[in-house]
């Protein structure tokens, strides 16, 4: 690694006036497993791939459920991600009691994003190592917002962050400008090959390593969502439908039966925390 | 345990010193139970108060009234005082009860209103919001035993929607299509829930104040806290209004006839 | 920017031997690196215009938003790191609210501005902590008329007539210059804006922007909101075209 006199220090401008611990921080989002997020007028989603440390682990969780209108899936320091979006819940519940108003999207996110910049400007903290997608649905329709360590938050059609997420992105770029009528099940599906872009060479998504995070109005092939189309995620075996709509990559690397992805994934664990 | 022995031995009721026998440091329970007890005083009573106010639901909206009375105790005290107030452009408030309270609750809406506004996306408290916000305010104050005093009445007009409803110094809620507070809910609530009751969706705007000036004459003949000197407000989907004072026409000629009221002498 | 690497220039806290502060004239780097923003106090209002820089097609349009609303008639833009932007917004919010609270009346301007600048400065004291990397424009119409300041990341504050700060400052001050801004009106003024913004992002072409701008003024009922949507169209429309005459 490279080593300089200004990047020990978060409270320390370098002579360009950059904040090298907050570009490191963005570095800990990037050591995560990817994510994907996509918006249409009627639905946001999110996909994130799972990693699991061996066969004996079970996978990581990558997205939770903030409210009922609410939800994320994270890339990076999963502790980190845990202490924002316990806060995330905090303020959705205040919002509901104190006004009997689901709490609007991008104030929630506005609200971690100003907490994240408190830790890019103070001594003795460190900016938090863990970026989010947010999707959540409000008076003005589905949202996805994209979190990060910078204190930054940006309102997107479509989003990917973590490992490789430049694949994801490529992809999205090429493909969003129908994503605004797609259907669910479309809004998946490119959702799915976005998020195979992140994949290293023999990996394959299966149900055991891809989470859905959807808001909006049922898919055909889900049950028992209410009619308001609360957030939910989609995992296991529920996922298989949504898998078997994805259409094989032209190319020749052959994606038919691989095996799972459960093997092995040296050098790719999400990064824990000491301790 | 009481260290008085002249308190020994006494029904509880006499123990307190009715006619002040004892040396004053001596007497019981006149003493102070902590230090600081004197310093810190709650609302215990209203000072500045405002009477009644009415609301109904009507075809294009919410009606309410309210007069423009400040008592202090029984005297008229201040007679210029408007007891509603717009809080954004959907919903109207209109309070009894200690006005100082009411303009401390005034100022809190409004600034309220400027954060919803600097936040600019569009998102706007409505009066569903804003009812559940005064009633965690009110219930939050009450259990601290240092009420707000007043009785509020929420009204508005968004999405196409009507809302009306009713939150007291308690923080107790309610709602109907008709609601009075104070001396009005006694005397006001039965004529409004005759009047309007099932024909919400008929009554307009015209029929509507000729109930609300019907009651508030009604008032204003039975509550000596009133003044013949009100305003009235409409929420509507045109946004939410105050109308100027006005006053309506009153007969007193029959208090010439009761006695002790009237000239007479017997 | 001889004294880098001498270790003078590693805390807020440090002067140097020459007497300056560097963690400041760093803080001021950051400002330069950011897209322009610029503010014009004319006859009877005041209007914000901002350069922002697109860093991807898949943000959406108007969203993202770089001017804040401080209070009813107050509008803030900033140019630099924009999350300390959104800090300082937040805080120049509960001054306006806590001078509300205390004088139960708008807060002037002046009265923001000079809070602003107290809070700024205290960031430049310690080495816990580093000086805000934003310049910020605060305009607005208070009870004395339009007014205008710009807090630097020193944490001074001056007034202006019209400001800007960010990496093509120096061209859109010359072209202010050029403006007789005291007889402008605040229409007029959101045309030159919109020119000046376009004219200064001449230099970084090939980056995609948006203009985004707002105004307080007797069109906008004294409030501070963004510009509406048809009129940001014809100004953009405007100054494209004198952008093709000025070359």
């Amino acid at each position: 690694m490279f080593r300089n006199t200004y990047d020990s220090d978060n409270t320390v401008f370098s002579p360009q006036g950059r904040l090298h611990q907050v570009e490191y921080a963005l570095e800990a989002v990037k050591q995560g497993s990817a994510a994907v997020g996509l918006r249409s007028k009627t639905h946001s989603v999110l996909l994130a791939l799972k990693r699991s440390t061996g066969e004996l682990a079970s996978y990581q969780q990558k997205m939770f459920r903030i409210d009922d209108h609410v939800g994320i899936a994270i890339a990076g320091l999963t502790s980190d991600a845990r202490v924002l979006s316990n806060f995330m819940r905090q303020q959705a519940m205040s919002s509901k009691m104190v006004f009997n108003r689901p709490i609007p999207v991008n104030r929630l996110v506005s609200s971690i994003a100003d907490k994240a910049q408190v830790n890019t400007q103070e001594y003795g903290r460190r900016p938090y190592g863990v970026g989010f997608l947010v999707i959540g649905q409000d008076n003005s329709g589905p949202h996805l917002y994209e979190f990060s360590p910078s204190g930054n938050s940006y309102e997107y059609y479509a989003m990917s962050i973590g490992a490789r997420s430049q694949s994801a992105k490529t992809y999205l770029e090429k493909h969003y400008e129908s994503f605004a009528d797609s259907s669910l099940e479309d809004l998946v599906r490119h959702g799915l090959h976005a998020l195979r872009e992140t994949l290293q060479q023999d990996k394959e998504l299966n149900v055991n390593n891809t989470s859905i995070g959807i808001v909006g109005p049922a898919s055909v092939h889900e049950k028992a969502v209410p009619p308001a189309g609360p957030f939910r995620i989609v995992e296991n075996e529920a996922v298989e439908p949504f898998l078997q709509t994805m259409i094989a990559k032209d190319t020749a690397t052959g994606a038919g039966a691989v095996p799972p992805a459960a093997a092995a994934a040296t050098g790719d664990e999400d990064v824990q925390m000491a301790g | 345990m009481d260290h008085f022995p002249t308190n020994w031995g006494r029904p509880r009721n006499d123990a307190y010193d009715a006619y002040g026998t004892y040396p004053i440091a001596q007497r019981p329970q006149n003493n102070p139970k902590d230090a600081f007890s004197a310093g810190v005083q709650h609302t215990q009573q209203p000072i500045v108060t405002g009477t009644s106010v009415l609301a109904i639901k009507y075809k294009d909206g919410i009606m309410m009234a309210a007069d423009n009375l400040a008592s202090y105790g029984s005297l008229a005290r201040f007679k210029d005082i408007q007891r509603l107030h717009a809080v954004g452009n959907n919903t109207m408030i209109g309070a009894g009860g200690d006005m100082s309270d009411f303009q401390y609750i005034q100022n809190m809406l409004d600034e309220l209103m400027i954060d919803e506004f600097t936040a600019q996306d569009g998102l706007a408290l409505g009066p569903a919001e804003i009812h559940e916000y005064l009633s965690q305010v009110l219930y939050a104050r009450r259990t601290k035993m240092n009420p707000l005093w007043n009785s509020i009445l929420v009204g508005g007009f968004k999405d196409g929607q009507r809302f009306l409803a009713y939150v007291d110094l308690l923080g107790t809620t309610y709602s109907a299509s008709t609601l009075a507070t104070g001396y009005g809910s006694y005397i006001a609530q039965p004529l409004l829930r005759k009047a309007v009751e099932g024909r919400e969706d008929v009554i307009t705007e015209a029929e509507a104040l000729e109930i609300i000036e019907t009651s508030m004459r009604v008032l204003y003949y039975r509550d000596a806290r009133s003044l013949n000197k009100f305003q009235v407000a409409t929420i509507t989907a045109e946004g939410a209004k105050i109308s100027e004072s006005k006053s309506l026409d009153t007969t007193w000629s029959f208090a010439e006839g009761i006695r002790g009221y009237g000239a007479q002498t017997q | 920017m001889t004294s880098i690497g001498t270790g003078y220039d590693l805390s807020a806290s440090t002067y140097s031997p020459d007497g300056r502060i560097f963690q400041v004239e760093y803080a001021n780097k950051a400002v330069e690196n950011s897209g322009t923003a610029i503010g014009l106090k004319v006859k009877d209002g005041v209007v914000l215009a901002v350069e922002k820089l697109v860093h991807s097609k898949l943000l959406v349009p108007e969203a993202n938003r770089r001017i804040q609303t401080i209070d009813r008639h107050i509008g803030l833009a900033t140019a630099g790191l924009l999350a300390d932007g959104r800090h300082l917004s937040n805080r120049a919010r509960d001054e306006a609210s806590n001078y509300r609270e205390t004088y139960n009346s708008a807060p002037p301007l002046k009265a923001v501005a000079d809070r602003l600048g107290l809070y700024v400065q205290a960031y430049t004291l310690y080495s816990s902590v580093r000086p805000f990397g934003i310049s910020t424009i605060l305009g607005a119409v208070d009870k004395d008329g339009p007014s205008l300041f710009v807090v630097e990341p020193s944490g001074v504050f001056f007034g202006y007539n019209g400001a800007a700060v960010g990496k093509g400052r120096q061209l859109a001050k010359t072209e202010l210059e050029k403006l007789n801004l005291a007889e402008l009106s605040t229409r007029e003024a959101v045309t030159e804006a919109a020119r000046i913004i376009y004219l200064v992002h001449e230099d970084a072409k090939e980056k995609e922007f948006e203009l985004e701008m707002s105004w307080i003024g007797t069109e906008s009922g004294g409030v501070h909101v963004h510009v509406p949507k048809d009129l940001l169209q014809e100004a953009e429309a405007a100054a494209k075209a004198a952008l093709e005459n000025f070359e």
